[in-house]
């Protein structure tokens, strides 16, 4: 079976290399991609449109509003999903090894202090991706994903209920749908104003701005509620795989 | 794009990846996959995707090792494949 | 041109240490004196690769170039601070465990013992 398998891996990474001869080259201005007209609008007009000199940022949370909302919430799913696997009864076997092996770790003091110095450095640093996605590569997803780390990092250092004393799991949970629901409502807000659905430049009727400057607001409001989901996830999923969805103990 | 840095990090890739997928020992296995993610995130960083190269190196290896690393804590770390 | 040449040097420096570094992880025989070989001079490499760049961006002086070397000297405090404080934590973790003599596999282990016994 394994020799049939690599038999298997062996043709088909002969064919993608015997395929990838065909590949335009990299950064190929005359590359069928980089021909059709939306691309190229893209490029020009992406800046004059919504104000925002990161294109990618432009292209996710504008252009792309609707795949960026759903991606949102497969990550909400996930996160559902494994807090909904772990909480079932588990295996006896399971269970008479989490009683025998979770006695509580002590808290290493050189770990504890310099964790204490970063964390909220680390945090700060998130907002600021966060914030700044408009200028700089960053933006929800990444930003989101830091500010879960430094509370993983926490979790880590001293113990895990450490940080569910921050955030517990309910709040976690919570914060997580209230992501979507701000990313959710600011495009039901730009239906109520007139416009289409995420359509950021109806927010100029509730903003003293015009729709361009509207169009890079509504990104960041949209950027902030990926940030919620995305941080609230990140720690409620780690908080449950590490120990195994009963909340005590940890890694 | 620089070739001979582009040569080194799909090397280093392609050795990750078999290790990984070799070992029997499954932190370890987790760990270089840990590697295979920081080196696409600057295989990214060089074909100048920062953003793509900003969310792997977040992703790829910040959080998705360390949730593997506690769902072998909490499992076996042996493998017989 | 002095700043080529301290440029150069630091990156000189910090490469030197860090071959230490990779020389110490393959050859040292046990987890702790490895992770000694390894913790000591990773910090300090690093951080002299990331001066050296930094002195590199010193060439023209605006305002964008010094901002990226403030960028890298935060870098820096955040590796100064990380480096040390996770080799102690890899080091007490290996110390609770008790157990981790060796990490080479066995066969290589008996033939350096027969090797020393000759």
């Amino acid at each position: 079976m394994k020799t049939l398998g690599a038999i298997a891996v062996i043709i088909t990474g002969a064919l993608l290399l015997y395929a990838s001869e065909d590949f335009p080259s990299w950064g190929d201005p005359h590359s069928p991609a980089n021909q059709y007209r939306v691309s190229s609008h893209y490029v020009q007009n992406s800046f004059g449109e919504t104000s925002v000199p990161n294109m990618v940022t432009a292209i996710l949370a504008d252009y792309r509003g609707y795949d960026t909302l759903f991606e949102t919430v497969v990550i909400f799913t996930a996160g559902i999903a494994i807090i909904a696997i772990l909480r079932g009864p588990i295996d006896k076997r399971v269970r008479l090894r989490l009683a025998s092996e979770r006695k509580m770790r002590e808290t290493n003091l050189i770990l504890a202090q310099t964790s204490r110095i970063l964390v909220p450095v680390i945090q700060l640093f998130a907002l600021y991706v966060i914030a700044h996605g408009h200028h700089s590569p960053g933006g929800g997803f990444q930003g989101g994903v830091i500010f879960g780390a430094s509370l993983i990092l926490l979790a880590l250092s001293f113990q895990l209920q450490t940080a569910l004393d921050r955030v517990s799991e309910k709040k976690a949970v919570t914060l997580a749908a209230i992501g979507i629901l701000i990313y959710a409502g600011i495009g039901f807000v730009c239906l109520l104003a007139g416009g289409n659905f995420l359509d950021y430049s109806a927010l100029q009727v509730l903003m003293p701005v015009g729709a361009i400057e509207a169009r890079s607001h509504g990104i960041l409001g949209v950027e902030i509620g990926v940030a919620f989901t995305v941080a609230a996830i990140m720690f409620a999923i780690y908080a449950n795989l590490s120990s195994h969805g009963r909340m005590k103990g940890g890694l | 794009m620089i070739w001979q840095f582009d040569l080194i990090i799909l090397g280093l890739l392609i050795v990750a990846a078999v290790l990984s997928l070799r070992s029997t020992d499954l932190l370890s296995a987790t760990m270089i996959f840990g590697v295979y993610s920081f080196l696409m995130c600057l295989l990214w960083a060089e074909m100048a995707a920062v953003d793509v190269a900003f969310t792997e190196a977040a992703v790829g290896a910040g959080a998705s090792t360390m949730f593997l690393v506690s769902t072998v804590y909490n499992t076996t770390r042996k493998s017989s494949d | 041109m002095i700043l080529n040449l301290v440029c150069g040097a630091l990156l000189t420096i910090g490469v030197i240490i860090f071959f230490g570094a990779v020389i110490g992880v393959l050859r040292f025989p046990d987890f702790y004196s490895r992770m000694h070989a390894a913790g000591i001079s990773d910090t300090m490499s690093t951080n002299c690769l990331l001066i050296a760049f930094a002195v590199y961006q010193l060439h023209d002086l605006s305002w964008p170039n010094l901002l990226v070397v403030g960028k890298i000297f935060f870098i820096i405090a955040f590796i100064s601070l990380t480096g040390p404080t996770s080799t102690h934590a890899l080091m007490h973790a290996g110390y609770q465990r008790r157990n981790i003599t060796s990490s080479r596999p066995r066969k290589k282990r008996k033939r350096a013992l027969t090797e020393e016994e000759a």
